[in-house]
């Protein structure tokens, strides 16, 4: 078991796939010979070459329609997308081509790629970098999105995406890339559409994604200890397909539902769980949903006002302390 | 002078005024029946505690109250009653309101239920709890926010034991229709209802499995054949075979006790004592199983007198409260009917009860030092309902063939002399 940060996490990943299946490529802008300007594919252009680890143009477009194209004719791409901001300007392929090839041909071609991009905010990089986008992709039929929290899921949801022969949509939070964590040594393989229930309490169930994760953990420390409320957090890890077995399962279990969500509030991923609770589980529900997120603003850049908008670990306390009862 | 609910045996907490014998303004006796009341255990007659007169009636027929509330106001003889309390109008109308109250819930119960004593409404999951278990929300005490009533709350309220009703565990089927010139209704009585529900309870409660034995009671036929003239003049009554296998029943209990036991939450309580439940039928209107309290300390003939006498008592509506309680095993005897196996119903919480059926002469192969040969024997089938939670199959099995191995050889001429 060996410490790596969630950003070495990426490249291992990505190291582990191309080393098993030499139609594994890569490519995007600086991930070759600079290794990233987040440094997450740091070594792979070295061990790789630059035949299977390509630095492209500045042009989304030619990323993602090459790596379609590459995809139809065998190979299994991964496209990095530098800002998860910058999938707008490609979406056209993303959410007309890319996701609807394997239907549009009767199942004749299959686009086993990997979109992996850098979402989310708290790094100070202002409303046209730090967008929360996950729910974009989520809406989109034909895409699986996945938004890992920690170094040992990256490795492992990003290896199982590699492996998946549709589309997967992999979002690694920004602000995560310098944490550390524990990872199996060995080859590591995760399963997509499973959530993980990371702490166990009776009171009320936190369900949360990426970077509020660790935002939740904190939180249910501190309403434990000060509160004597006991939350179970569950970290939801892949938005399509969701594990609404183990979702719902917990929620029953505490009859209390909140969401924690880095994106803007309308649409968020959690009104998709809070729908789903409602139609599901709603005579289990001991009390209303609450859903904490940022509000539905561009995100700001200066350092007190994002801190202010995104939800941390003491609104999360204070929120639920508020409205539990 | 106040008449109150009285205590109908150690464990009953509460009781059922099901008949008055007497109006307002009736002469009441100590030597007369003033009212029936009846629990889940029995059905008694309860006197006047004093010669008087009846003045009023404060709990109605049918209604449930608990032990020690005063059910009745009687006016002794001289007694002078200076003013006639305005309370039981006023009890009488809030039992009205109570009760129209009971009859909106259940006819829409969530939107009847659906806030609690403080207006605030109730969640899904409490809504959920409420109707289940037919509670009055607004009896249940709430922790939350402005006392608003939580799903724990709920479940506490439950686990005190507060609810006012059981949960309506198995839905009502829809009712019948029927022409009534064809048909005779009989209502069910008090009897026939609590027998339906522990029934009901019971199969639902345990995984029943039926294990049965034949047994050859040719050893007992002769004891019973070698004193039966001088037991029937001495006692009144025949012998008949139920002591004998009562009596094999407590010995065998001795090598296998958890046959006599209970279920408790997630352990089985093995009982030291052996008290005998005895299953009487009251002339085709109902089943009682009075209890034989330390039935294994007893000799043959005691126990032979003890079941003629809960029988007699059973039939003559003598028993007492506390015949009905503290048993740990039961026999249901079917035999009269020359029926050959039943198939009984637990009787709960007990984790096991005996079946016997008719005794008849049959042929039976009997292996002898010389060869086979073909008898002629009193052969009766014992059947035992075992509840699977407690023990297995082989256990019970154990426990058959050892009443079998008892009834087939002990020298029972030698115990009845």
């Amino acid at each position: 078991m060996a410490e790596l940060t969630y950003r070495e996490a990426v490249a291992e990943a990505i190291a582990q796939e191309m080393r098993r299946d030499e139609d594994v490529v890569f490519l995007g802008e600086d991930i070759g010979a600079a290794g990233g300007v987040f440094k997450a594919t740091v070594g792979l252009f070295k061990e790789f070459g630059p035949e299977r680890v390509r630095d492209t143009p500045i042009s989304e477009q030619a990323i993602l329609g090459a790596a379609m194209g590459s995809a139809m004719t065998g190979l299994k791409p991964i496209a990095e997308i530098m800002f998860s901001d910058f999938l707008a300007v490609c979406w056209d392929i993303v959410a007309n081509e890319i996701a609807k090839a394997r239907y549009m041909t009767g199942g004749q071609m299959s686009m086993p790629l990997v979109i992996r991009t850098a979402n989310g905010g708290g790094s100070r990089f202002g409303a046209q970098h730090s967008q929360s986008v996950e729910n974009w992709a989520m809406m989109i039929p034909g895409l699986k999105v996945v938004a890992p929290s920690s170094p040992a899921d990256v490795k492992g949801l990003l290896a199982a995406a590699i492996r998946d022969p549709d589309p997967v949509m992999f979002f690694e939070q920004k602000s995560l890339y310098p944490i550390k964590g524990f990872v199996p040594d060995g080859e590591l393989v995760d399963e997509l559409g499973t959530a993980k229930v990371l702490r166990d309490g009776g009171d009320v169930t936190i369900v949360a994604l990426a970077a509020m994760v660790p935002r939740a953990m904190k939180a249910a420390e501190e309403l434990s200890a000060q509160h004597g409320i006991e939350a179970t957090v569950v970290d939801v890890r892949s938005l399509v397909p969701l594990d609404t077995q183990t979702i719902l399962r917990e929620i029953s279990k505490t009859g209390r539902l909140v969401t924690v969500e880095e994106n803007p509030r309308l649409c968020g991923w959690g009104a998709e769980i809070a729908s789903i609770v409602a139609d599901e589980i709603f005579w289990d529900l001991d009390g209303p949903i609450i859903r904490i997120t940022t509000p539905h603003i561009p995100l700001p850049a200066a350092d007190a006002l994002e801190d202010a908008t995104m939800p941390s670990a003491e609104r999360i306390v204070r929120e639920i302390v508020e409205k539990i009862d | 002078m106040d008449v109150i609910m009285p205590q109908l045996g150690e464990t009953v907490a509460e009781g059922t005024v099901s008949v008055w014998h007497k109006t307002i303004g009736d002469t009441v006796s100590t030597k007369e029946p003033l009212f029936d009341v009846s629990s889940d255990k029995v059905e008694m007659e309860v006197p006047a505690p004093a010669e008087g007169t009846l003045l009023e009636i404060r709990v109605d027929a049918g209604t449930t109250v608990p032990v020690g509330e005063v059910v009745a106001i009687i006016v002794r003889e001289g007694e002078v009653i200076e003013a006639k309390a305005a309370a039981p109008a006023a009890v009488r109308a809030e039992a009205e309101v109570a009760k129209a109250d009971v009859a909106s819930i259940r006819s829409n119960s969530v939107k009847a239920a659906n806030r609690d004593a403080n207006g605030n409404p109730l969640s899904p999951a409490v809504r959920r709890l409420v109707a289940e278990h037919d509670l009055d929300p607004t009896a249940i005490a709430g922790s939350g926010l402005k006392g608003r009533i939580k799903k724990k709350d709920v479940l506490a309220y439950l686990d005190s034991g507060a609810s006012r009703a059981p949960a309506r565990r198995f839905p009502a089927p829809p009712p019948l229709s029927f022409s009534a010139d064809d048909t005779e209704v009989i209502p069910f009585n008090k009897l026939r209802k609590l027998t339906a529900e522990h029934m009901v309870r019971s199969k639902a409660t345990s995984p029943h499995v039926l294990q049965a034995v034949e047994a050859d009671f040719a050893r007992v036929a002769r004891a019973r054949t070698g004193v039966s003239g001088g037991w029937k003049k001495r006692e009144g009554y025949s012998l008949t075979y139920l002591p004998f296998i009562a009596k094999a029943v407590c010995e065998a209990i001795r090598e296998f006790p958890r046959v006599n036991a209970a279920i408790d939450g997630e352990n089985l309580v093995v009982f030291r004592r052996v008290n005998l439940g005895i299953a009487v039928d009251l002339d085709f209107d109902g089943l009682v199983a009075p209890v034989i309290k330390d039935a294994d300390q007893m000799t043959l003939q005691e126990l032979a007198r003890a079941i003629r006498d809960v029988s007699e008592r059973a039939r003559t509506n003598q028993l007492k409260p506390d015949d009905f309680t503290e048993g740990t095993y039961t026999i249901s005897n079917s035999g009269v009917f020359g029926t050959m196996i039943t198939a009984p119903i637990i009787n709960q919480p007990q984790v096991a009860i005996l079946s016997t059926d008719g005794i008849t002469k049959k042929p039976v192969v009997i292996e002898t030092d010389d060869g086979d040969t073909i008898g002629i024997r009193p052969v009766g089938v014992l059947a035992q309902s075992f509840d699977h939670r407690a023990i297995d199959g082989a256990y019970s099995a154990a426990f058959l063939n050892r009443v079998r191995e008892i009834i087939q050889t002990k020298d029972w001429a030698t115990v009845l002399s």
